[in-house]
């Protein structure tokens, strides 16, 4: 497990379900993929990308809160497992390693 | 805000539940549910396509359910793995696969080509709703040969039959005038004639028993009042363009020169390819009554065509037996009106015989002998088509099995691992079967794309109109299709099928039996099968363009060629002089003759018998002509002279061919005494009329090449004593002086002359014109355009039989590798390898061409016997032929062989 690497998206959503803790259901993360990064992707997309990081152990999921605007269905809510928050900790340090070693183009 | 649209949300619940994984399903439906509310905001459609865009995208990998069936079964893991091994092995094998399946695809479009082609052809009249009991009355030709049949009878057989027989709902009759001159009025405002074909006189209940479809106007009423017509929706348009026709007039000439004015009452559907009856224009046959009362000639004016609609469940073998008593009845009276003889007398003992022949029967039968009008089909080409059609199926069926067999060797080692797990006998029967039934299917398709792909050149090339798209949607033709793909699937795939899983696992594993020589003999066999059949069908190919261009280098006994010929000179009546002196002014103007027919079209006969004593009557081909037409097509005469203008006698004369010399039982021998010049001809028909012969013409074509020739009485133009002396279709033939008219325009420049020239003495008479030797070489059409097909099909053949030789041959050399290699490596010269490599398969090919020639010989033969004049068989064709097949057939292996024995034989050993 320690050694999957996390795709681009993969990395947003994780951040994303961290974020929106209790409501981070398929439909929620698109809605906020949308609004925080600017990126349209489909439901589909986004259940395949949670599904798959579900196999990778990086989160997991439980069925709650139905509402009566999903005709009474339950909502998946995600949750970002310890391999998972240690994924995107791995992912940051490799990042934030790369900027620093390139002062030039450092952020203003 | 709850589902606005209930309809939509279902659906795609259905959809989702079927398609997708439980597990996942909940939530896929809850969020897809916030979506639609999401989209409230958004127009209706945009809604829609949003919301399907979204549902569509959850039939992923991921999401989609595993077959239920998998888990109750284990077939369908099984045969997801035969599936994946046929893959492997298609894609392992690159090479052959293509092979196979190319060889197939051609092999299969063929087929359906030609199987749709004669579909067709014996489909013929089958959109009329009464079709089953619509029969047409045929009866002995009554005017020559009383044993054949002709397809038309006099007007009254109609009137007789609805008159005693109470089982005919309805009888009709109609009469083909062949084509009209019509008169209509241009864009412009003026007047201009023209010739219409296909121009029928029907009666008024013709829609009642024939199912043509309306467009405008009833069917019921369109033909009941004198001066009706209808036309087909092509005419329509060629004179009121957009216009609406109906209730609009048209004006036809008339036989005697004055024009008979036609309403239109009703618009037809054009009529479809599959027709025996096709026309342009329908006229109600009480418009011509008075042509009808005229003569009298009841029973002996041979001219219509008698259709009966039976009852429902009438026995057609009784309903026979009972109208042959109509004839007897009826006739008499005519007989003796006309030719002053009892009805015994006239029929001469021969039974005035009534047939009754089936509307679907009409086309493709080989009956009547003399067909009136209509196109006809030609039973012997369908069955020679049908036969290239399965041949050609049975050579790449061939291709496959053999490529199959070959290839399926190597899988020795997968059946015996297969075995070792456990698999079972008839599970490895169905894998292998399964996989050929896969590259059937597959070529199926690809030959059905391959035909829409090249339908259009192959309709061109044949001159025929086929067309696939109908018979994707009937149900009986995918159901062939699919029996087609099992059955073939099932025969290819048998053989490796029930050898290789009757292996014993520990030999097939050993690798006894992956030499591959098992199955050889099989093989061999059809490699000779393959190969005789494409010799056999390249030279019957090649005979039949041999005969075809000995047909038309054949020698006609006169020049065809510069001769124009213009039509209509019928309609300038008293002006015909007029018209001739103002062309032979033309310098590019040799000579004019007019006759009322032109070679190769002389139809008209009569009977006569020499008046020297008691003679038999025999018929003989007659065609009218003036002093001058002998000289145009510049015949030669035997014996005495021709009709000479200044000798005013001569119009009582007469001139024969040496073939009617011989028919009226005259000797040719030149001595003076027995010379048939000076005897007398007696017309038998009627008037006994006699004729003194003045000259005998040498044998000339006058009927196409095809035919042999046959006895011609030529007889002059003013011989009033004639039955048919002024009537009739006349023409003038023009030698043109080949110097002066020596490029298309310059013959384009003369017909504007010529049209110029008749504009200027009647504008009402069309302008039609035609070269004779156009017309010799239109009497070759069919028979070219048959020998184009074929021509195609034997290249196909040929294609097909040398890519399975290839295949073979690329098989053999990845067998015998290692042999080859060691056989290099103790000093085997290229040559050396090369002639052992192919002269295994060079027997097998001299095998097919001895075989094949002998076929061909007794085909080809029989082919010729047709043909009154015939190219010889020649033995250096067969050889010829022989020597090019074996060619071809060296080069496909040596492409093979060359690359192994050029190979550097440490490649090959190494690989042990």
């Amino acid at each position: 497990m320690e050694k999957e690497h996390i795709g681009e998206l993969e990395e947003l959503i994780l951040l994303l379900i961290v974020m929106l803790k209790e409501d981070a259901y398929g439909f929620a993360i698109r809605k906020a993929l949308k609004e925080q990064a600017n990126r349209t992707v489909t439901i589909g997309a986004v259940h395949g990308t949670v599904n798959r990081l579900e196999k990778k152990g990086f989160v997991e999921s439980d069925m709650t809160g139905a509402t009566e605007v999903r005709g009474g269905r339950r909502k998946r809510v995600f949750s970002v497992t310890a391999s998972g928050k240690k994924a995107l900790q791995r992912s940051r340090d490799i990042k934030v390693n790369l900027w620093m070693q390139i002062p030039e183009f450092a952020i203003k | 805000m709850k589902y606005q649209n209930r309809q939509t949300s279902r659906l795609s619940e259905k959809l989702l539940s079927l398609m997708c994984k439980s597990e996942y399903l909940e939530e896929i439906l809850g969020d897809l549910a916030e979506y639609w509310d999401e989209l409230s905001e958004k127009p209706k459609w945009k809604r829609s396509v949003f919301y399907w865009f979204h549902v569509f995208n959850f039939l992923q990998p991921w999401a989609l359910k595993t077959f239920k069936i998998s888990q109750k079964l284990n077939q369908y893991s099984m045969f997801k793995n035969t599936f994946k091994v046929a893959w492997r092995n298609a894609v392992r094998h690159g090479q052959f696969t293509l092979l196979n399946l190319l060889g197939l695809t051609v092999g299969i479009a063929t087929c359906i080509i030609i199987g749709i082609y004669v579909h067709q052809e014996t489909n013929f009249d089958n959109f009329h709703t009464k079709r089953n009991r619509i029969y047409r009355i045929n009866q002995p030709d009554i005017w020559n040969d009383w044993t054949a049949i002709a397809s038309s009878t006099g007007p009254n057989v109609a009137t007789a039959l609805k008159e005693d027989i109470p089982e005919f709902e309805e009888v009709t009759r109609l009469l083909s005038l062949g084509s009209q001159v019509i008169n209509y009025q241009t864009a412009k405002g003026d007047q201009r004639p023209f010739r219409e074909d296909g121009y029928m006189v029907v009666e008024e209940n013709f829609f009642d028993i024939f199912s043509f479809q309306f467009l405008e106007g009833a069917p019921e009423t369109a033909l009941k009042d004198p001066m009706s017509m209808v036309v087909t929706k092509a005419t329509a348009e060629r004179y009121f363009g957009l216009e609406k026709a109906l209730d609009q007039s048209l004006k036809v000439k008339d036989w005697d020169g004055n024009w008979k004015t036609f309403t239109i009452k009703g618009v037809v559907q054009d009529i479809p390819y599959n027709s025996h009856l096709q026309f342009n224009m329908l006229v109600s046959m009480n418009s011509y009554q008075e042509m009808l009362d005229r003569d009298g000639w009841k029973w002996i004016w041979t001219a219509f065509s008698t259709y009966g609609l039976v009852n429902e469940g009438v026995d057609i073998n009784l309903l026979t037996q009972k109208i042959q008593a109509v004839p007897p009845k009826w006739a008499p009276p005519t007989t003796e009106r006309i030719f002053n003889q009892t009805f015994d007398e006239f029929t001469a003992g021969n039974p005035w015989t009534l047939y009754l022949q089936p509307l679907e029967e009409i086309y493709m039968s080989e009956d009547p002998d003399i067909h009136r009008f209509g196109p006809t089909g030609d039973p012997q080409k369908v069955r020679i088509f049908t036969l290239v059609g399965v041949l050609i199926l049975i050579l790449s069926a061939i291709n496959f099995m053999n490529l199959s067999t070959a290839r399926s060797v190597n899988r020795a080692k997968e059946v015996g691992v297969r075995k070792v797990l456990g698999s079972a006998r008839a599970g490895l029967i169905r894998q292998f079967i399964f996989e050929s039934t896969l590259y059937v299917f597959a070529s199926t398709l690809a030959a059905l794309v391959l035909i829409v792909l090249s339908l259009k050149q192959f309709n061109q090339l044949a001159e025929i109109q086929l067309d696939l798209l109908p018979y994707l949607s009937q149900p009986g033709f995918l159901l062939v299709l699919g029996i087609f793909i099992l059955a073939l699937g099932f025969a290819a795939g048998s053989y490796p099928a029930f050898y290789l899983s009757a292996f014993r696992p520990i030999e097939s594993l050993k690798g006894k039996l992956s030499s591959g020589m098992k199955g050889k003999g099989l093989r061999n066999s059809l490699v000779v099968l393959q190969f005789t059949l494409s010799i056999i069908l390249i030279t019957c190919a090649f005979f039949v363009q041999r005969q075809l261009r000995y047909l038309a280098d054949a020698d006609t006994g006169f020049q065809t060629d510069n001769i124009l010929q213009i039509h209509n000179i019928d309609q300038f009546g008293f002006q015909t002089e007029t018209l001739k002196n103002r062309l032979l002014a033309n310098p590019a103007f040799e000579k004019i003759g007019k006759s009322f027919g032109v070679p190769p079209y002389v139809w008209s006969g009569d009977r006569y018998r020499a008046a020297d004593g008691e003679n038999e009557v025999v018929n003989l081909n007659n065609l009218r002509i003036d002093e001058d037409y002998l000289d145009v097509l510049a015949l030669d005469f035997i014996a005495g002279r021709g009709f000479d203008t200044e000798k005013s006698t001569d119009k009582y004369h007469v001139i024969l061919n040496e073939e009617a010399v011989k028919t009226l039982g005259w000797s040719l021998t030149s001595g003076l005494s027995d010379s048939p010049i000076g005897k007398k001809v007696a017309v038998a028909s009627g008037t006994e009329d006699e004729f003194t012969v003045i000259g005998v013409v040498r044998n000339f074509n006058f009927n196409g090449i095809k035919e042999r020739i046959e006895p011609l009485i030529l007889i002059h133009d003013q011989n009033d004593k004639v039955w048919d002396y002024g009537a009739g279709l006349s023409f003038f033939s023009i030698r043109l002086n080949q110097n002066l008219v020596s490029s298309n325009e310059g013959f384009f420049r003369l017909t504007k002359e010529v049209q110029v020239v008749m504009d200027e003495i009647d504008p009402s008479v069309p302008f039609e014109f035609s070269l004779m030797d156009q017309g010799f070489e239109e009497t070759l059409r069919t028979d070219r355009r048959l020998g184009r097909v074929l021509n195609v099909f034997t290249i196909i053949a040929i294609f097909i039989a040398c890519l399975g030789l290839f295949g073979l041959a690329a098989f053999a050399m990845e067998q015998r590798t290692r042999e080859l290699g060691i056989r290099k490596v103790l000093g085997a010269k290229i040559s050396e390898l090369l002639i052992l490599f192919s002269s295994e398969f060079t027997k097998l090919i001299m095998l097919s061409i001895i075989l094949a020639s002998s076929i061909s010989y007794f085909l080809i033969d029989d082919w010729l016997r047709d043909f009154a004049s015939r190219t010889r068989i020649d033995w250096w064709v067969f050889v010829m032929i022989g020597l090019v097949v074996l060619l071809l057939a060296v080069i496909t292996i040596s492409s093979q062989s060359i690359k192994a024995a050029l190979a550097n034989p440490v490649k090959s050993l190494r690989n042990e």
